[in-house]
C-alpha cells in the first residue's frame, strides 16, 4: 500500500491524492486537446491520423487489461480472458454489430470459464 | 433516435439521455462497479470511489490509480502511469471536438464537453453526432454523457459495498466488462479497412511493446505505430480509388 505524503496527510488525503495523481494527469490531455483542436478541420488528414492513433490506443488498453488483468480478474486463466474477448469480437462480426449480444456472449464465456477453470 | 432541427433543448437533452439508457450507460455503469471494490481494497472512503468516476471518468486510469496504491507504487510513478494511460484522450478529444464545436462557443463550454470524452461518449459520439443538427450536438452530447455518468456513479457506489460479497467468477466478470465493452464499442465504430487495421494492430502490438519497452511508454509507442500504419493504409486505398 502506498503511504500518504506525510506533510499532506490527514482525513482529506484520499481526496487530495485523487485530484493530484488521478484527476489532473487524466484531465490535462482533454484540456490540451481543446486548444489543439481549435482551427482543425473535421476532415483534415491530420485529424484522420489522430483518430487512427486514438483507436489503436484504445485497442491497446484492451490488450493490456487482458494480458495483465487488475484485481480479481486475474482469477481467470489467460486463455479464458482471451476467449471472452474473441467471442465478443466474433459476435460483432457475425451479427451486424449487435453490441448487447456481443457483450453478453463475452461475459458468459468469461464467467463460465472462471467457474470451470478458475482458481 | 433522430433529432430534428426545431426541437427545444430539453427535448434534445432527453433524446441524448434516452439513447444512453438504451445500452451504453448500463455497460459503463456495470464496468465501473469494479472501481468501487478496488477503492475499498485500499481503504479509501466510498465518496473517493464515486468522485473518481465523476472527476477522472476513465476506467483504466481509475483501475491504475487504485491498483497502484494497493501495490505500493510511488506517488510520482502513479501520476506518470496514469498520465501515460490517459494520453489517448489527447487524440480522442481532438478528433471529436470539431463535431461539437460551434462558432462563438466559449472555451469553458468546450472544456466542459471535453471532460466527458472517454470510450463510450467518444465511440458513440463519433457515430451519432454527424446525424444531429450542429447547433444541437452539444446539448445532445451532454444529455448522453451525463446520463452515463449518473448511472456509473451509482454503479461505483454499489460496487464499493457489493463486490466483495460476490462469488469470484461474477466479480471477475464485472472487471472484464471494461475490456469487452471497449472492444465492442471500437468494433461498432469500424467503417473502413484502416479502422480494422488500427484495432487489430493496436491489440497485437500493445502486449509486444509492453514486453520490450518499459517506463510506461509501451502503450503510446504501440498506439503511434499501429495508428500510423492504419492511417497510411487508409490513405493508399483512398488514393487508389
Amino acid at each position: 500500500m502506498t503511504q500518504p505524503i506525510a506533510m499532506l496527510d490527514g482525513p482529506l488525503w484520499p481526496y487530495l491524492a485523487l485530484v493530484l495523481f488521478a484527476f489532473l494527469p487524466t484531465e490535462i490531455w482533454r484540456w490540451l486537446a481543446v486548444g489543439f483542436a481549435r482551427g482543425l478541420d473535421a476532415d483534415s488528414p491530420l485529424l484522420e491520423w489522430v483518430r487512427m492513433v486514438a483507436t489503436a490506443l484504445l485497442a491497446g488498453i484492451v490488450a493490456k487489461l487482458i494480458v495483465s488483468p487488475p484485481g480479481v480478474l486475474a482469477a481467470a486463466p489467460l486463455l479464458v480472458r482471451v476467449a471472452a474477448i474473441a467471442a465478443a469480437a466474433t459476435v460483432m462480426a457475425l451479427t451486424r454489430r449487435r453490441m448487447m449480444l456481443a457483450v453478453v456472449t463475452g461475459e458468459v464465456v468469461l464467467v463460465g470459464g472462471v467457474w470451470l477453470f478458475g482458481g | 433516435m433522430s433529432v430534428s432541427a426545431d426541437w427545444s433543448w430539453p427535448r434534445v437533452a432527453l433524446a441524448g439521455a434516452r439513447d444512453a439508457l438504451r445500452l451504453p450507460a448500463w455497460i459503463v455503469g456495470l464496468g465501473l462497479i469494479g472501481i468501487g471494490s478496488l477503492a475499498r481494497d485500499v481503504g479509501y472512503p466510498v465518496d473517493v470511489a464515486v468522485l473518481s468516476t465523476i472527476l477522472v471518468w476513465a476506467g483504466p486510469s481509475q483501475v491504475l490509480f487504485f491498483a497502484s496504491i494497493a501495490a505500493g507504487a510511488a506517488w510520482s510513478a502513479i501520476a506518470i502511469a496514469v498520465g501515460f494511460a490517459s494520453l489517448r484522450f489527447l487524440p480522442m478529444t481532438m478528433a471529436i471536438m470539431p463535431l461539437l464545436r460551434r462558432p462563438g462557443q466559449s472555451v469553458w463550454l468546450q472544456i466542459w464537453l471535453a471532460h466527458y470524452v472517454a470510450v463510450t461518449a467518444w465511440t458513440e459520439g463519433l457515430r451519432r453526432l454527424p446525424g444531429i443538427p450542429p447547433h444541437q450536438r452539444a446539448v445532445y452530447f451532454l444529455g448522453f454523457a451525463n446520463t452515463c455518468m449518473v448511472v456509473s456513479s451509482i454503479g461505483t457506489f454499489s460496487g464499493y459495498y457489493l463486490l466483495g460479497a460476490l462469488p469470484t467468477p461474477l466479480a471477475a466478470g464485472l472487471l472484464c466488462l471494461t475490456p469487452i465493452f471497449f472492444l465492442v464499442s471500437l468494433t461498432a465504430g469500424l467503417r473502413h479497412v484502416a479502422d480494422v487495421v488500427a484495432v487489430g494492430l493496436g491489440l497485437a502490438l500493445a502486449p509486444i511493446c509492453e514486453r520490450f519497452i518499459g517506463g510506461g511508454f509501451d502503450l503510446i509507442v504501440s498506439g503511434l505505430m499501429a495508428g500510423s500504419i492504419a492511417f497510411l493504409i487508409g490513405r493508399r486505398r483512398k488514393a487508389a480509388t
